[in-house]
Protein backbone atom coordinates (compact mmCIF):
# COMPACT_ATOMS: atom_id res chain seq x y z
CA UNK A 1 0.00 0.00 0.00
CA UNK A 2 2.89 2.20 0.80
CA UNK A 3 4.53 2.02 -2.33
CA UNK A 4 0.89 2.16 -3.88
CA UNK A 5 0.29 5.75 -2.31
CA UNK A 6 3.92 7.04 -2.82
CA UNK A 7 3.54 6.41 -6.71
CA UNK A 8 0.53 7.73 -6.75
CA UNK A 9 1.97 10.87 -4.91
CA UNK A 10 4.88 10.92 -7.82
CA UNK A 11 2.10 11.16 -10.53
CA UNK A 12 0.66 13.64 -8.97
CA UNK A 13 3.48 15.46 -9.05
CA UNK A 14 4.16 15.05 -12.23
CA UNK A 15 0.63 16.50 -13.15
CA UNK A 16 1.27 19.47 -11.07
CA UNK A 17 4.90 20.23 -12.50
CA UNK A 18 3.20 20.14 -16.07
CA UNK A 19 2.43 23.11 -17.33
CA UNK A 20 -0.98 23.85 -18.54
CA UNK A 21 0.45 24.98 -22.12
CA UNK A 22 1.86 21.29 -22.25
CA UNK A 23 -1.73 19.64 -21.36
CA UNK A 24 -3.23 16.58 -23.17
CA UNK A 25 -4.40 18.74 -26.36
CA UNK A 26 -1.71 20.01 -27.00
CA UNK A 27 -0.65 20.02 -30.43
CA UNK A 28 2.88 19.68 -31.05
CA UNK A 29 3.76 16.77 -29.65
CA UNK A 30 7.28 16.48 -27.80
CA UNK A 31 9.49 14.64 -30.25
CA UNK A 32 11.59 12.86 -27.71
CA UNK A 33 7.80 11.88 -25.97
CA UNK A 34 6.26 10.94 -29.97
CA UNK A 35 9.61 8.82 -30.19
CA UNK A 36 9.20 7.14 -27.13
CA UNK A 37 5.33 6.53 -27.53
CA UNK A 38 5.38 5.41 -31.12
CA UNK A 39 7.93 2.59 -29.73
CA UNK A 40 5.81 1.60 -26.71
CA UNK A 41 2.94 1.57 -29.10
CA UNK A 42 5.12 -0.52 -31.50
CA UNK A 43 5.91 -2.61 -28.79
CA UNK A 44 2.32 -2.80 -27.44
CA UNK A 45 1.17 -4.07 -31.22
CA UNK A 46 3.74 -6.49 -31.57
CA UNK A 47 2.54 -8.15 -28.22
CA UNK A 48 -1.07 -7.92 -29.28
CA UNK A 49 -0.34 -9.32 -32.48
CA UNK A 50 1.39 -12.57 -31.16
CA UNK A 51 0.73 -12.66 -27.72
CA UNK A 52 -2.38 -10.96 -26.11
CA UNK A 53 -5.33 -11.05 -29.82
CA UNK A 54 -4.50 -14.91 -29.74
CA UNK A 55 -5.22 -14.88 -26.32
CA UNK A 56 -8.42 -13.19 -26.74
CA UNK A 57 -9.70 -14.62 -29.43
CA UNK A 58 -9.06 -18.40 -27.90
CA UNK A 59 -10.87 -16.97 -25.11
CA UNK A 60 -14.03 -16.28 -27.17
CA UNK A 61 -14.13 -19.69 -28.52
CA UNK A 62 -14.05 -21.69 -25.67
CA UNK A 63 -16.74 -19.64 -23.74
CA UNK A 64 -20.27 -18.74 -24.76
CA UNK A 65 -21.87 -14.81 -24.69
CA UNK A 66 -23.30 -15.64 -21.68
CA UNK A 67 -20.21 -17.10 -19.83
CA UNK A 68 -18.21 -13.84 -21.33
CA UNK A 69 -21.06 -11.52 -19.81
CA UNK A 70 -20.57 -13.25 -16.58
CA UNK A 71 -17.15 -12.60 -16.44
CA UNK A 72 -18.07 -8.98 -17.82
CA UNK A 73 -19.77 -8.25 -14.36
CA UNK A 74 -18.11 -9.99 -11.98
CA UNK A 75 -14.99 -7.65 -13.17
CA UNK A 76 -17.52 -4.15 -13.67
CA UNK A 77 -18.23 -5.31 -10.06
CA UNK A 78 -15.00 -4.67 -8.90
CA UNK A 79 -14.96 -1.53 -9.65
CA UNK A 80 -17.93 -0.71 -7.61
CA UNK A 81 -15.90 0.16 -4.59
CA UNK A 82 -13.60 3.22 -6.49
CA UNK A 83 -16.92 4.31 -7.75
CA UNK A 84 -18.19 4.68 -3.82
CA UNK A 85 -15.15 6.37 -2.74
CA UNK A 86 -15.04 8.49 -5.53
CA UNK A 87 -18.20 9.56 -5.87
CA UNK A 88 -18.15 10.32 -2.33
CA UNK A 89 -14.65 12.54 -3.03
CA UNK A 90 -16.43 14.52 -5.82
CA UNK A 91 -19.29 15.11 -3.32
CA UNK A 92 -22.16 12.97 -4.95
CA UNK A 93 -23.17 11.26 -2.18
CA UNK A 94 -26.22 9.67 -3.12
CA UNK A 95 -24.50 8.19 -6.48
CA UNK A 96 -21.74 6.68 -3.95
CA UNK A 97 -24.30 5.58 -1.79
CA UNK A 98 -25.98 3.79 -5.61
CA UNK A 99 -22.50 2.27 -5.82
CA UNK A 100 -22.77 0.83 -2.18
CA UNK A 101 -26.00 -0.80 -2.86
CA UNK A 102 -25.11 -2.25 -6.13
CA UNK A 103 -22.02 -3.69 -4.81
CA UNK A 104 -23.36 -5.00 -1.87
CA UNK A 105 -26.56 -6.35 -3.76
CA UNK A 106 -24.35 -8.08 -6.91
CA UNK A 107 -21.81 -9.67 -4.51
CA UNK A 108 -24.23 -11.37 -2.41
CA UNK A 109 -27.20 -12.23 -4.68
CA UNK A 110 -25.46 -11.50 -7.68
CA UNK A 111 -23.39 -14.34 -7.43
CA UNK A 112 -19.92 -12.35 -6.66
CA UNK A 113 -20.87 -9.91 -8.75
CA UNK A 114 -21.60 -12.14 -11.91
CA UNK A 115 -24.90 -11.14 -12.52
CA UNK A 116 -26.39 -7.53 -12.17
CA UNK A 117 -29.25 -7.93 -9.96
CA UNK A 118 -29.29 -4.27 -8.59
CA UNK A 119 -29.80 -2.75 -12.45
CA UNK A 120 -33.35 -4.50 -12.36
CA UNK A 121 -33.75 -3.12 -8.66
CA UNK A 122 -33.67 1.06 -10.10
CA UNK A 123 -29.58 0.81 -8.83
CA UNK A 124 -28.49 1.47 -12.19
CA UNK A 125 -24.67 1.64 -12.60
CA UNK A 126 -22.84 4.83 -12.70
CA UNK A 127 -19.35 4.32 -12.83
CA UNK A 128 -16.89 6.54 -11.86
CA UNK A 129 -12.95 6.74 -10.57
CA UNK A 130 -10.19 8.46 -9.07
CA UNK A 131 -9.13 10.20 -12.62
CA UNK A 132 -12.62 11.95 -12.72
CA UNK A 133 -12.02 12.99 -8.67
CA UNK A 134 -8.69 14.26 -9.92
CA UNK A 135 -10.42 16.27 -12.92
CA UNK A 136 -13.24 17.65 -10.72
CA UNK A 137 -10.34 19.38 -8.28
CA UNK A 138 -9.10 20.75 -11.40
CA UNK A 139 -5.78 18.77 -11.89
CA UNK A 140 -4.51 18.83 -15.51
CA UNK A 141 -4.18 15.57 -17.66
CA UNK A 142 -0.49 16.28 -18.24
CA UNK A 143 0.70 15.00 -22.09
CA UNK A 144 -0.19 11.70 -23.73
CA UNK A 145 1.66 8.58 -23.25
CA UNK A 146 2.07 5.25 -23.89
CA UNK A 147 2.17 2.41 -21.42
CA UNK A 148 3.57 -0.82 -22.18
CA UNK A 149 0.61 -3.47 -22.52
CA UNK A 150 -2.26 -0.69 -21.06
CA UNK A 151 -2.15 1.91 -24.14
CA UNK A 152 -2.59 5.39 -24.47
CA UNK A 153 -2.74 7.61 -21.06
CA UNK A 154 -1.44 10.26 -19.58
CA UNK A 155 0.11 10.90 -15.97
CA UNK A 156 -3.62 11.86 -14.66
CA UNK A 157 -5.15 8.53 -16.03
CA UNK A 158 -2.43 6.07 -14.39
CA UNK A 159 -2.73 8.02 -11.39
CA UNK A 160 -6.21 7.35 -11.34
CA UNK A 161 -5.91 3.53 -12.37
CA UNK A 162 -3.36 2.72 -9.89
CA UNK A 163 -5.61 4.47 -6.92
CA UNK A 164 -8.50 2.48 -8.35
CA UNK A 165 -6.22 -1.03 -8.26
CA UNK A 166 -6.06 0.15 -5.02
CA UNK A 167 -9.65 -0.12 -3.83
CA UNK A 168 -10.11 -3.18 -5.84
CA UNK A 169 -11.39 -6.03 -3.34
CA UNK A 170 -8.78 -8.35 -5.26
CA UNK A 171 -5.80 -6.11 -3.98
CA UNK A 172 -7.13 -6.83 -0.54
CA UNK A 173 -8.20 -9.98 -1.30
CA UNK A 174 -5.06 -10.56 -2.00
CA UNK A 175 -3.03 -8.94 0.60
CA UNK A 176 -5.19 -10.44 3.54
CA UNK A 177 -6.16 -14.32 2.68
CA UNK A 178 -3.36 -16.88 3.65
CA UNK A 179 -4.55 -19.87 1.77
CA UNK A 180 -2.32 -22.37 0.39
CA UNK A 181 1.05 -21.14 -0.87
CA UNK A 182 2.71 -17.78 -1.87
CA UNK A 183 3.09 -18.73 -4.92
CA UNK A 184 -0.31 -20.46 -4.99
CA UNK A 185 -2.21 -17.55 -4.19
CA UNK A 186 -0.41 -15.31 -6.49
CA UNK A 187 -0.89 -17.52 -9.39
CA UNK A 188 -4.99 -17.62 -8.40
CA UNK A 189 -4.73 -13.56 -8.17
CA UNK A 190 -2.85 -12.90 -11.15
CA UNK A 191 -4.80 -15.22 -13.07
CA UNK A 192 -8.32 -13.80 -12.16
CA UNK A 193 -6.18 -9.92 -12.60
CA UNK A 194 -5.54 -11.48 -16.37
CA UNK A 195 -8.61 -12.49 -16.91
CA UNK A 196 -10.05 -9.26 -16.81
CA UNK A 197 -7.76 -8.35 -19.24
CA UNK A 198 -8.13 -10.73 -21.92
CA UNK A 199 -12.12 -10.05 -21.23
CA UNK A 200 -11.52 -6.57 -22.46
CA UNK A 201 -9.29 -7.25 -24.88
CA UNK A 202 -12.40 -9.76 -26.21
CA UNK A 203 -14.82 -7.33 -26.28
CA UNK A 204 -12.72 -4.85 -28.76
CA UNK A 205 -11.79 -7.38 -31.19
CA UNK A 206 -13.64 -5.79 -33.85
CA UNK A 207 -13.27 -2.24 -32.93
CA UNK A 208 -9.50 -2.60 -33.34
CA UNK A 209 -9.20 -4.71 -36.29
CA UNK A 210 -11.59 -2.54 -37.70
CA UNK A 211 -9.16 0.79 -36.77
CA UNK A 212 -6.01 -1.20 -37.87
CA UNK A 213 -7.57 -1.86 -41.28
CA UNK A 214 -8.45 1.12 -41.93
CA UNK A 215 -5.78 3.54 -40.46
CA UNK A 216 -2.47 4.53 -42.30
CA UNK A 217 -0.93 5.87 -38.75
CA UNK A 218 -2.93 4.01 -36.36
CA UNK A 219 -0.94 5.53 -33.68
CA UNK A 220 -2.05 8.93 -34.52
CA UNK A 221 -5.72 7.74 -34.78
CA UNK A 222 -5.49 6.63 -31.50
CA UNK A 223 -3.84 9.13 -30.05
CA UNK A 224 -6.29 11.68 -31.84
CA UNK A 225 -9.81 9.80 -30.37
CA UNK A 226 -7.90 9.38 -27.24
CA UNK A 227 -6.77 12.97 -26.32
CA UNK A 228 -10.16 14.34 -27.66
CA UNK A 229 -12.45 11.69 -25.42
CA UNK A 230 -9.96 12.98 -22.65
CA UNK A 231 -11.50 16.52 -22.82
CA UNK A 232 -14.98 15.12 -21.70
CA UNK A 233 -13.37 14.59 -18.38
CA UNK A 234 -11.73 17.81 -17.99
CA UNK A 235 -14.07 19.92 -15.78
CA UNK A 236 -11.86 23.06 -15.22
CA UNK A 237 -11.08 23.79 -18.32
CA UNK A 238 -11.42 27.51 -19.33
CA UNK A 239 -14.59 27.94 -20.77
CA UNK A 240 -14.83 27.10 -24.49
CA UNK A 241 -12.17 24.66 -24.34
CA UNK A 242 -14.13 22.23 -23.54
CA UNK A 243 -15.73 20.55 -26.35
CA UNK A 244 -15.63 21.51 -29.77
CA UNK A 245 -13.01 24.23 -30.30
CA UNK A 246 -10.19 21.62 -30.51
CA UNK A 247 -10.93 22.18 -33.87
CA UNK A 248 -12.00 25.19 -36.34
CA UNK A 249 -14.26 24.53 -38.72
CA UNK A 250 -13.99 27.37 -40.41
CA UNK A 251 -11.46 26.58 -42.48
CA UNK A 252 -12.73 28.02 -45.75
CA UNK A 253 -10.28 30.67 -45.04
CA UNK A 254 -7.39 28.75 -43.35
CA UNK A 255 -6.77 26.12 -46.46
CA UNK A 256 -8.55 27.89 -49.37
CA UNK A 257 -6.53 29.81 -51.59
CA UNK B 1 -38.16 50.93 -67.17
CA UNK B 2 -38.11 51.98 -63.28
CA UNK B 3 -40.36 49.05 -62.45
CA UNK B 4 -38.06 46.64 -63.76
CA UNK B 5 -35.35 47.91 -62.09
CA UNK B 6 -37.21 47.74 -58.81
CA UNK B 7 -38.10 44.58 -59.57
CA UNK B 8 -34.43 43.63 -60.03
CA UNK B 9 -33.28 45.46 -56.85
CA UNK B 10 -35.84 43.55 -55.36
CA UNK B 11 -34.96 40.02 -57.05
CA UNK B 12 -31.70 40.64 -56.08
CA UNK B 13 -32.42 41.49 -52.74
CA UNK B 14 -34.25 38.43 -52.04
CA UNK B 15 -31.43 36.26 -53.63
CA UNK B 16 -28.88 37.50 -51.58
CA UNK B 17 -30.26 37.09 -48.13
CA UNK B 18 -31.64 34.01 -49.39
CA UNK B 19 -27.83 32.97 -49.99
CA UNK B 20 -26.61 34.55 -46.41
CA UNK B 21 -29.69 32.76 -44.55
CA UNK B 22 -28.65 30.97 -41.51
CA UNK B 23 -29.09 27.32 -41.10
CA UNK B 24 -32.66 26.75 -40.22
CA UNK B 25 -31.86 24.68 -36.66
CA UNK B 26 -35.20 22.43 -37.15
CA UNK B 27 -34.68 21.76 -40.47
CA UNK B 28 -30.96 20.53 -39.70
CA UNK B 29 -32.68 18.04 -36.76
CA UNK B 30 -35.31 16.76 -39.02
CA UNK B 31 -32.68 16.11 -41.85
CA UNK B 32 -30.79 13.83 -38.90
CA UNK B 33 -34.16 12.20 -38.39
CA UNK B 34 -34.62 11.58 -41.69
CA UNK B 35 -30.93 10.15 -42.37
CA UNK B 36 -31.03 8.32 -38.79
CA UNK B 37 -34.34 6.54 -39.51
CA UNK B 38 -33.39 5.81 -42.89
CA UNK B 39 -30.26 4.08 -41.73
CA UNK B 40 -31.59 2.10 -39.06
CA UNK B 41 -34.84 0.71 -41.55
CA UNK B 42 -33.37 -0.38 -44.79
CA UNK B 43 -29.37 -0.95 -43.19
CA UNK B 44 -29.24 -2.11 -39.66
CA UNK B 45 -33.17 -3.69 -39.20
CA UNK B 46 -33.47 -5.04 -42.91
CA UNK B 47 -33.24 -8.33 -44.06
CA UNK B 48 -31.57 -8.03 -47.18
CA UNK B 49 -28.01 -9.63 -48.05
CA UNK B 50 -24.62 -7.68 -46.69
CA UNK B 51 -23.78 -6.82 -50.76
CA UNK B 52 -27.69 -4.54 -51.31
CA UNK B 53 -26.69 -3.40 -47.30
CA UNK B 54 -23.54 -1.93 -48.56
CA UNK B 55 -24.95 -0.45 -51.91
CA UNK B 56 -27.85 1.18 -49.85
CA UNK B 57 -25.36 2.48 -47.41
CA UNK B 58 -23.21 3.90 -50.18
CA UNK B 59 -25.82 5.96 -51.72
CA UNK B 60 -26.96 6.80 -48.36
CA UNK B 61 -23.39 8.40 -47.55
CA UNK B 62 -23.10 9.75 -51.09
CA UNK B 63 -26.37 11.94 -50.70
CA UNK B 64 -26.16 13.03 -47.25
CA UNK B 65 -22.35 13.47 -46.33
CA UNK B 66 -20.61 16.19 -47.60
CA UNK B 67 -17.58 14.17 -48.65
CA UNK B 68 -16.12 17.21 -51.00
CA UNK B 69 -15.81 19.88 -47.44
CA UNK B 70 -14.73 16.80 -45.39
CA UNK B 71 -11.78 15.92 -47.43
CA UNK B 72 -10.48 19.45 -47.41
CA UNK B 73 -10.48 19.83 -43.82
CA UNK B 74 -9.20 16.55 -43.40
CA UNK B 75 -5.96 17.20 -45.63
CA UNK B 76 -6.04 19.90 -43.50
CA UNK B 77 -2.72 22.73 -44.05
CA UNK B 78 -2.07 19.75 -47.26
CA UNK B 79 -5.12 20.74 -49.31
CA UNK B 80 -3.48 24.23 -50.31
CA UNK B 81 -0.70 22.62 -51.92
CA UNK B 82 -2.52 19.61 -53.14
CA UNK B 83 -2.82 19.61 -57.56
CA UNK B 84 -6.44 19.08 -58.74
CA UNK B 85 -5.75 15.80 -59.80
CA UNK B 86 -4.11 15.08 -55.97
CA UNK B 87 -7.54 16.66 -54.69
CA UNK B 88 -9.89 14.43 -57.05
CA UNK B 89 -8.25 11.00 -55.82
CA UNK B 90 -7.56 11.97 -52.14
CA UNK B 91 -11.55 12.69 -51.90
CA UNK B 92 -12.53 9.47 -54.06
CA UNK B 93 -10.50 7.46 -52.11
CA UNK B 94 -11.24 8.80 -48.67
CA UNK B 95 -15.21 8.31 -49.66
CA UNK B 96 -14.22 4.11 -50.59
CA UNK B 97 -12.27 3.76 -47.33
CA UNK B 98 -15.22 5.47 -44.97
CA UNK B 99 -17.41 3.49 -46.74
CA UNK B 100 -15.94 -0.14 -45.90
CA UNK B 101 -14.98 1.21 -42.53
CA UNK B 102 -18.51 1.79 -41.73
CA UNK B 103 -19.85 -1.17 -43.62
CA UNK B 104 -18.31 -3.32 -41.28
CA UNK B 105 -19.93 -2.39 -38.23
CA UNK B 106 -23.73 -2.14 -38.94
CA UNK B 107 -23.83 -5.07 -36.83
CA UNK B 108 -23.02 -3.22 -33.71
CA UNK B 109 -25.88 -0.76 -34.21
CA UNK B 110 -28.29 -3.75 -33.74
CA UNK B 111 -31.23 -2.81 -31.23
CA UNK B 112 -29.64 0.69 -30.93
CA UNK B 113 -32.08 3.95 -31.53
CA UNK B 114 -31.35 7.82 -31.72
CA UNK B 115 -32.82 9.51 -28.91
CA UNK B 116 -32.70 13.59 -30.02
CA UNK B 117 -31.28 16.44 -27.45
CA UNK B 118 -32.18 19.24 -29.55
CA UNK B 119 -29.32 22.02 -31.59
CA UNK B 120 -26.54 23.97 -31.01
CA UNK B 121 -25.02 26.65 -32.88
CA UNK B 122 -21.94 25.92 -34.71
CA UNK B 123 -19.21 28.02 -35.06
CA UNK B 124 -18.95 28.92 -39.23
CA UNK B 125 -18.48 32.10 -41.49
CA UNK B 126 -21.67 31.76 -42.71
CA UNK B 127 -23.73 30.66 -39.99
CA UNK B 128 -24.25 27.93 -42.35
CA UNK B 129 -23.59 25.15 -40.04
CA UNK B 130 -25.38 23.81 -36.91
CA UNK B 131 -25.26 20.57 -34.33
CA UNK B 132 -27.59 18.38 -34.14
CA UNK B 133 -27.40 16.21 -30.96
CA UNK B 134 -28.53 12.96 -30.06
CA UNK B 135 -27.48 9.94 -27.89
CA UNK B 136 -27.60 6.80 -28.07
CA UNK B 137 -28.73 4.16 -25.07
CA UNK B 138 -26.47 1.41 -23.75
CA UNK B 139 -27.33 -1.61 -23.08
CA UNK B 140 -25.44 -0.39 -19.00
CA UNK B 141 -23.92 2.97 -18.35
CA UNK B 142 -24.47 5.98 -19.71
CA UNK B 143 -25.76 6.54 -23.06
CA UNK B 144 -23.28 7.49 -25.53
CA UNK B 145 -23.10 10.92 -27.12
CA UNK B 146 -23.59 11.97 -30.87
CA UNK B 147 -23.69 15.07 -32.52
CA UNK B 148 -23.90 15.37 -35.93
CA UNK B 149 -22.23 18.81 -37.57
CA UNK B 150 -24.80 19.65 -40.29
CA UNK B 151 -24.17 22.63 -43.36
CA UNK B 152 -26.25 23.80 -45.75
CA UNK B 153 -25.45 24.63 -49.55
CA UNK B 154 -27.31 25.79 -51.72
CA UNK B 155 -30.36 24.91 -50.05
CA UNK B 156 -29.16 20.82 -49.72
CA UNK B 157 -28.37 19.69 -46.16
CA UNK B 158 -25.31 17.64 -45.60
CA UNK B 159 -23.26 16.14 -42.34
CA UNK B 160 -19.60 17.68 -42.33
CA UNK B 161 -18.91 15.55 -39.24
CA UNK B 162 -20.12 13.22 -36.75
CA UNK B 163 -18.90 13.62 -32.72
CA UNK B 164 -19.04 10.49 -31.01
CA UNK B 165 -18.31 10.61 -27.55
CA UNK B 166 -16.50 14.23 -28.01
CA UNK B 167 -14.53 12.40 -30.75
CA UNK B 168 -14.74 14.52 -33.87
CA UNK B 169 -14.16 11.91 -37.04
CA UNK B 170 -13.19 14.63 -39.39
CA UNK B 171 -10.30 16.02 -36.82
CA UNK B 172 -9.51 12.47 -35.60
CA UNK B 173 -8.79 11.73 -39.75
CA UNK B 174 -7.18 15.12 -40.09
CA UNK B 175 -4.54 13.78 -37.56
CA UNK B 176 -4.21 10.67 -38.82
CA UNK B 177 -3.50 12.43 -42.73
CA UNK B 178 -1.39 15.58 -41.65
CA UNK B 179 0.78 12.68 -39.29
CA UNK B 180 1.33 10.78 -41.90
CA UNK B 181 2.20 13.10 -44.70
CA UNK B 182 4.91 14.87 -42.27
CA UNK B 183 6.56 11.51 -42.15
CA UNK B 184 5.64 10.46 -45.40
CA UNK B 185 8.73 10.67 -48.31
CA UNK B 186 6.13 10.62 -50.77
CA UNK B 187 3.78 13.35 -48.89
CA UNK B 188 0.31 13.21 -50.73
CA UNK B 189 1.39 10.92 -52.88
CA UNK B 190 2.56 8.14 -50.40
CA UNK B 191 -0.92 9.01 -48.59
CA UNK B 192 -3.20 8.39 -51.52
CA UNK B 193 -1.45 5.05 -52.39
CA UNK B 194 -1.25 3.69 -48.80
CA UNK B 195 -4.81 4.92 -49.08
CA UNK B 196 -5.58 2.83 -52.00
CA UNK B 197 -4.11 -0.41 -50.69
CA UNK B 198 -6.40 -0.28 -47.92
CA UNK B 199 -8.98 -0.77 -50.12
CA UNK B 200 -10.46 -4.31 -50.55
Amino acid sequence: MNKITKFIYVLLGCCLLIKPAMAAQDDDEDSALESYNRAVFTFNSVADYFVIKPIAKGYRAITTEFIRERVHDFFENLKEPASMINHSLQGNFSESGNSLGRFAVNTTLGLLGTFDVASGWGLEKNKTGFDKTLASWCVPDGPFFMLPFLGPSTPRATAGWVADTASDPLYWANYYTHFGDDWQRYTFYYGITALGFISLREENIELLDNLTANSVDPYATIKAAYIQNRLKINACAPEGQQNDNSYDFDFDEKYDE
Amino acid sequence: MKKLLTLLFFAFLMISSNARADIDASKAENFIKNVTSQGIEELINSDVSEAEKKARFTKLFNEDLDLDFIGKFVLGRYWRTATPKQRKEFIDVYRKLNIQAWSERFNEFKGRHFEFLGTEKAKSKDNDQVYVNTQVPMPEGAPASVKWRVKETNGKMRIVDIIIENVSLAITAQKEYTSYIQKSPNGIDGLISDLKAKIK
